[in-house]
C-alpha cells in the first residue's frame, strides 16, 4: 500500500506555490510563441518551424487550465487547431489563416494581461438569470383597510386562491407586523381617518425606513385623481386600482408580484469533440444556473437528446466523422426538434461561410471561436429563453395559460411511464363545469372566460408543482397528480370543489357562483392511458348524473 | 487481487506539467516518482527504475509518445508494463487508436491535480480487474 498521503494543506500550499510559478513564466511562454510565430512568417518558412510552434502552443493549452488559467488555455487550443490545419497542408500559411493566428495570439496576450478572465465573474449578469421567487413568505399578503366588511369580503376572496391575507385597520400595527415578518405584497387603501392621503404617507415612510427590504405594494382607493396616482408611484407602489376592486385583476397582479412558479434552470447540449473545451463552455454555464449535458461524439447525439430534452444546443462545425452541418440537418429531419435552437461554434470568420452554416445546417447563430464567456452566456441565454416561450406558447391555452389537450395527454403519458418505472400510484382526474353553457347564454363569454380563468388559477395555486393541469377542452379541465391513491386524490379535488364554490364570479353587478364535477381515476388500478381516461370520464359523467358539484373516484360505490 | 501500484515513470517535456505531475502522485497519491523528460532517457532510464506504470505525453519534440512507447515494448523488462498515454488532444476516436498502441487509457490534460491519483488508481484497477 502507498504511504499515507501528508497533511492536505501543505499540498495545497505547495500546489500554490507552483501556480503563482507556472503564472511568473505565462508570460515568457506566450512571448515566445509570438516570437516563433513572426520568424515563421517573416523569413524562415519550414514545416519543422511550424511544428515546433504548434508544439509551444499545444502545451501551453494543455498546462494552462491545469494551473487555473482555463480561458488561456482555450483560446491556446483553438490556435492549436489552426496550426493543425496549416500543418496538413504542407504549404506556409494563406492570408487568412495569418489573420487568424494574429487575432488568437493577441487574445493570448489579453488574457495573461487579465489572469482574473481564467475564471470569469460575471456578476453582472447573475442578474439576468437569478428569478425573484420568494422561499417562504411566498404567498402571505397584508391587507390594510379600515372599512372591515370590505376587508373581510377581499381576504376571502384573494384567500380563495392560495393567498394568506392578514388585515390590518391602521398603519402602526401593519409597521410591527412588516418588521417581524415580510409579506409577499402589502395591499393597502389610501385614505384612512388619518388622512386623506394617509396610507400614501404611512408607505412612503415604511419604504424609507426599510429600504430595499420593502415589499412590494398595491395600492386600491376611492380616488381616481392624478394626484394621488403620482404619489403612488413615487411611493414605490407596483399597481393602482380604483375601488370597487376588480378581484380578477389583482388576482392577476398578485400573482405576478409574487412569481408563484420559479422558471426551470435552462438546458443546454453542448456537442463538442474536443472534451475540455465542452467541459469549459459547460463550466461556464452551469455557474450561470444552466443545467448542461456533453456530448463528445456525434454518434451518441440522438440518443441523449431524447433523454435530456435540451433547450438549446451548442455544437462544434468541425468534428470527426460528421460536421455539425449534418448533424445540424439530421436533428431538424425530427418534427419534435424543429423548434429547438441551434448555435454553432467555429474557427471560422468568413461570414459567408458562417452564414452558410447557418442556413445548411439549421443554426441559428454562429459564434466564433474562441468564445468570451459573457457573449457565451448571452448568445446561449437570450436564445433559450425565447425558444421556450416559443415553446409554451404552443403548447399552451392562450385564455389560461395551461397546457392544452395534446401537451395534457403527452404529459399524462410521460407521467404514466414515470409512475411504471418507481411503481408509485398516479391519479387523474377530469373536471368539467357545471351549467357553464347557461353562464355563456346569461351573462355573456366575457364572463364565461373569468369563469374559466378563475377555475385555473384555483387549481395552479391548489395544487403542487409537480402536478399538471390543463385545459382538456371549451369547459373541461384535466389533472395529473403523481405519487397520489385515490383517497388522497378525492380529499384534494374535493377541497378545490369546496373552496371554488364559494369564489364569486364577477359579473357586472350580479352575484354569481359557479361549480364543477370531477371524476378520478387511479393508476395502478387502471393500469394504461387509455383505461384510465375512460374511467375518469365515466367517473365524471356520475358525478354529473348523481347532481354535480361534486367528486367522484372510479372504482368506488 | 490487483497487484500493488507504487512506481510511476513519468515521461514529460514540459516541466511545469513534471513539477505538478510529482506534486499529484507523491504528495497526494503516495506514490514513488520517476520522471524522464524525453522518449531518449526513458529508452536509458525506465528498465532501472523498474516502474509499476508508466504515464506517457504524447506531444513531444523528437521522439513522441507513440514512438517512444513503441520503443519500450522492445526492452523485454518493459514488454508488459502497463502505459497511460497523457494528452490535451482527446477526441473519442483517438482513445481507441491509443489503445490499440497498446496504452491502458489516456487522460486527458488538463487534469486535476487533486484528482490524478485517484484516476490512476482506478485505471490500474480496471485493468488488473
Amino acid at each position: 500500500m502507498p504511504s499515507s498521503p501528508v497533511n492536505p494543506d501543505q499540498i495545497q500550499e505547495q500546489m500554490q506555490a507552483l501556480q503563482a510559478a507556472y503564472a511568473e513564466k505565462i508570460g515568457k511562454r506566450v512571448l515566445e510563441i509570438k516570437q516563433s510565430w513572426e520568424q515563421l512568417v517573416q523569413d524562415e518558412w519550414s514545416p519543422e518551424n511550424l511544428r515546433t510552434l504548434h508544439r509551444r502552443v499545444h502545451s501551453l493549452a494543455g498546462s494552462g487550465a491545469t494551473f487555473g488559467f482555463a480561458y488561456l488555455s482555450t483560446i491556446a487550443r483553438t490556435l492549436e487547431i489552426l496550426l493543425t490545419s496549416i500543418l496538413e497542408t504542407g504549404n506556409p500559411p494563406i492570408a487568412l489563416q495569418r489573420i487568424q493566428v494574429q487575432a488568437l495570439l493577441s487574445s493570448l496576450n489579453q488574457a495573461i494581461q487579465e489572469p482574473e478572465q481564467a475564471l470569469p465573474e460575471l456578476s453582472a449578469l447573475v442578474a439576468l438569470h437569478s428569478s425573484p421567487t420568494k422561499s417562504n413568505s411566498s404567498h402571505l399578503i397584508y391587507l390594510v383597510e379600515d372599512e372591515p366588511e370590505l376587508a373581510r369580503d377581499l381576504a376571502l376572496q384573494i384567500g380563495y386562491f392560495g393567498y394568506e391575507v392578514v388585515c390590518f385597520d391602521n398603519s402602526s400595527d401593519l409597521k410591527q407586523a412588516v418588521l417581524q415578518q415580510s409579506p409577499a405584497v402589502i395591499l393597502t387603501d389610501i385614505i384612512f381617518s388619518e388622512g386623506y392621503s394617509a396610507g400614501l404617507e404611512m408607505i412612503t415612510a415604511l419604504g424609507r425606513q426599510l429600504g430595499s427590504n420593502m415589499p412590494p405594494v398595491v395600492f386600491m382607493s376611492v380616488r381616481e385623481d392624478l394626484t394621488a396616482r403620482l404619489q403612488a408611484v413615487r411611493a414605490g407602489g407596483k399597481a393602482y386600482f380604483t375601488k370597487p376592486v376588480h378581484v380578477p385583476s389583482l388576482l392577476d397582479k398578485l400573482d405576478e408580484l409574487t412569481r408563484a412558479r420559479p422558471q426551470e434552470a435552462y438546458r443546454v447540449l453542448i456537442v463538442d469533440d474536443e472534451s475540455h473545451l465542452a467541459v469549459y463552455y459547460s463550466l461556464i454555464l452551469q455557474r450561470m444556473g444552466m443545467v448542461t449535458q456533453v456530448v463528445t461524439d456525434p454518434f451518441d447525439l440522438i440518443a441523449v437528446m431524447a433523454e435530456f430534452n435540451p433547450d438549446l444546443i451548442l455544437m462544434d462545425v468541425y468534428m470527426p466523422h460528421c460536421s455539425g452541418l449534418e448533424l445540424g440537418a439530421v436533428i431538424r429531419q425530427e418534427p419534435a426538434y424543429v423548434g429547438i435552437p441551434i448555435v454553432f461554434l467555429s474557427t471560422e470568420t468568413d461570414l459567408s461561410k458562417q452564414l452558410n452554416v447557418i442556413n445548411l445546417g439549421g443554426g441559428d447563430e454562429f459564434l466564433t471561436k474562441p468564445i468570451q464567456p459573457d457573449h457565451l452566456i448571452m448568445a446561449v441565454y437570450a436564445r433559450a429563453q425565447r425558444a421556450r416561450t416559443l415553446r409554451s406558447l404552443m403548447a399552451t391555452d392562450s385564455l389560461t395559460g395551461l397546457l392544452n389537450h395534446t401537451t395534457s395527454k403527452e404529459q399524462l403519458l410521460q407521467e404514466l411511464l414515470r409512475a411504471e418505472r418507481t411503481q408509485s400510484s398516479l391519479a387523474f382526474a377530469m373536471l368539467d363545469l357545471d351549467h357553464f353553457k347557461g353562464v355563456n347564454d346569461t351573462y355573456g363569454h366575457a364572463v364565461g372566460d373569468r369563469v374559466i380563468k378563475s377555475l385555473s388559477r384555483l387549481l395552479q395555486q391548489r395544487l403542487r408543482r409537480t402536478d399538471t393541469v390543463g385545459r382538456y377542452g371549451g369547459e373541461e379541465f384535466v389533472v395529473i397528480l403523481p405519487n397520489t391513491d385515490g383517497d388522497a386524490a378525492y380529499k384534494i379535488m374535493d377541497n378545490i370543489r369546496q373552496r371554488f364554490a364559494q369564489v364569486r364570479q364577477q359579473a357586472e353587478d350580479k352575484k354569481l357562483f359557479a361549480t364543477f364535477s370531477c371524476g378520478i381515476a387511479v393508476y395502478p388500478e387502471f393500469p394504461d392511458m387509455d383505461s384510465l381516461m375512460v374511467a375518469a370520464d365515466k367517473a365524471l359523467y356520475r358525478a354529473k348524473h348523481q347532481g354535480r358539484n361534486q367528486v367522484v373516484l372510479a372504482g368506488k360505490p | 487481487m490487483a497487484a500493488s501500484l507504487q512506481r510511476i515513470l513519468l515521461v514529460e517535456d514540459d516541466p511545469d506539467i513534471q513539477a505538478v505531475t510529482r506534486l499529484a502522485l507523491e504528495a497526494v497519491g503516495g506514490f514513488t516518482v520517476g520522471i524522464c523528460s524525453c522518449g531518449k532517457q526513458a529508452l536509458e532510464e525506465a528498465v532501472g527504475f523498474s516502474p509499476d506504470l508508466i504515464l506517457l505525453d504524447v506531444m513531444m519534440p523528437v521522439m513522441d509518445g507513440p514512438t517512444t512507447l513503441k520503443a519500450l515494448r522492445e526492452l523485454s523488462p518493459l514488454r508488459d508494463t502497463p502505459v497511460i498515454f497523457m494528452t490535451a488532444k482527446v477526441q473519442t476516436h483517438e482513445v481507441e487508436n491509443y489503445k490499440q498502441l497498446g496504452a491502458v487509457d489516456v487522460i486527458c490534460k488538463p487534469f486535476d491535480p487533486m484528482n490524478l491519483s485517484s484516476t490512476i488508481r482506478t485505471i490500474w484497477a480496471t485493468h488488473h480487474a
